[in-house]
């Protein structure tokens, strides 16, 4: 079940790095948040999965595909220069970095620890501990988030209105 | 469970590696596109990671709900975010026709 999942997430994200299209790769984008919605369920957390696909694959992408139609900005357009040296320069230092976490993961005592003695232990996360987490310890900062939606909010309407 | 065994059955180590591998492609995508709404899309992606990784450890310390509140603001402000860097995107386009990142090199016109 693991592994479907994450081919699932890691083909569809490197379909969208692979796409020209970006309305496909988009499409792509939703494959992958599901995909990760699956191993959210795996890990015994029901909640995160919905919230993964009703944010994520509901809101943003949905707006992000909108965008990309309301532009018109289908294909990617032609290069102004073509940068071969910063192009395989970044790819070698992402394909390090990814290779170089990936080995340290595996080698750690303590993430192997981690993983046997977590394996037992219960993995439920329900929403009544969320909810008593979130309103007992972090009131405040559950409040900033709201004042900041509706920043965001405003400061979107202020950018794209043409005269206010 | 050796490291070959978690990873395909779902330890720990495996939900890392997926994570990590989904942070390096969403980092592949922002520096080698130059779609800007590409660009966006990757960095997505990297958020999404970081919260795979978060989740995955939250469950093996034994289901911490600290980790779902703190999931719940990255979720608020990855949504913040899409908003804010949309209108700028459609901002972009308003003032120079295109969306090519290596379009909008100068501040100026």
């Amino acid at each position: 079940m693991f592994i479907t999942f994450a081919l699932i997430t890691l083909l569809g994200a490197l379909a969208m790095l692979l796409q020209k299209n970006v309305i496909v790769a988009g499409l792509c984008m939703v494959a992958t948040f599901f995909g990760v919605a699956g191993l959210f369920v795996l890990l015994g957390n029901p909640v995160a999965a919905a919230l993964q696909v009703i944010v994520y694959t509901g809101a943003i992408m949905v707006l992000v595909l909108f965008v990309i139609m309301m532009l018109n900005s289908h294909e990617e357009e032609k290069a102004e220069a073509s940068r071969p040296v910063q192009r395989w320069v970044s790819l070698a230092l992402v394909a390090a970095l990814a290779l170089g976490s990936v080995k340290l993961v595996l080698a750690s005592s303590g993430v192997k620890a981690l993983n046997l003695n977590g394996a037992a232990l219960p993995r439920a996360t329900t929403l009544q501990n969320v909810g008593a987490a979130l309103f007992a310890d972090h009131l405040l900062g559950f409040e900033v988030v709201g004042l900041l939606l509706l920043a965001a909010m405003i400061g979107a309407v202020a950018l794209t209105k043409r005269n206010l | 469970m050796t490291g070959m065994d978690a990873i395909l059955q779902g330890g720990l180590q495996g939900y890392l590696v997926v994570a990590l591998l989904l942070f390096a492609i969403g980092l592949a995508t922002v520096l080698l596109r130059r779609t800007l709404l590409m660009q966006f899309m990757g960095v997505e992606l990297m958020l999404n990671a970081a919260n795979v990784a978060l989740l995955a450890f939250a469950r093996f310390r034994g289901g911490d709900a600290q980790a779902m509140v703190f999931y719940l603001f990255i979720i608020a402000v990855a949504a913040c975010e899409a908003a804010v860097g949309l209108a700028l995107v459609i901002g972009l386009y308003r003032h120079r026709d295109t969306t090519d990142s290596d379009r909008a090199a100068s501040l100026k016109q």
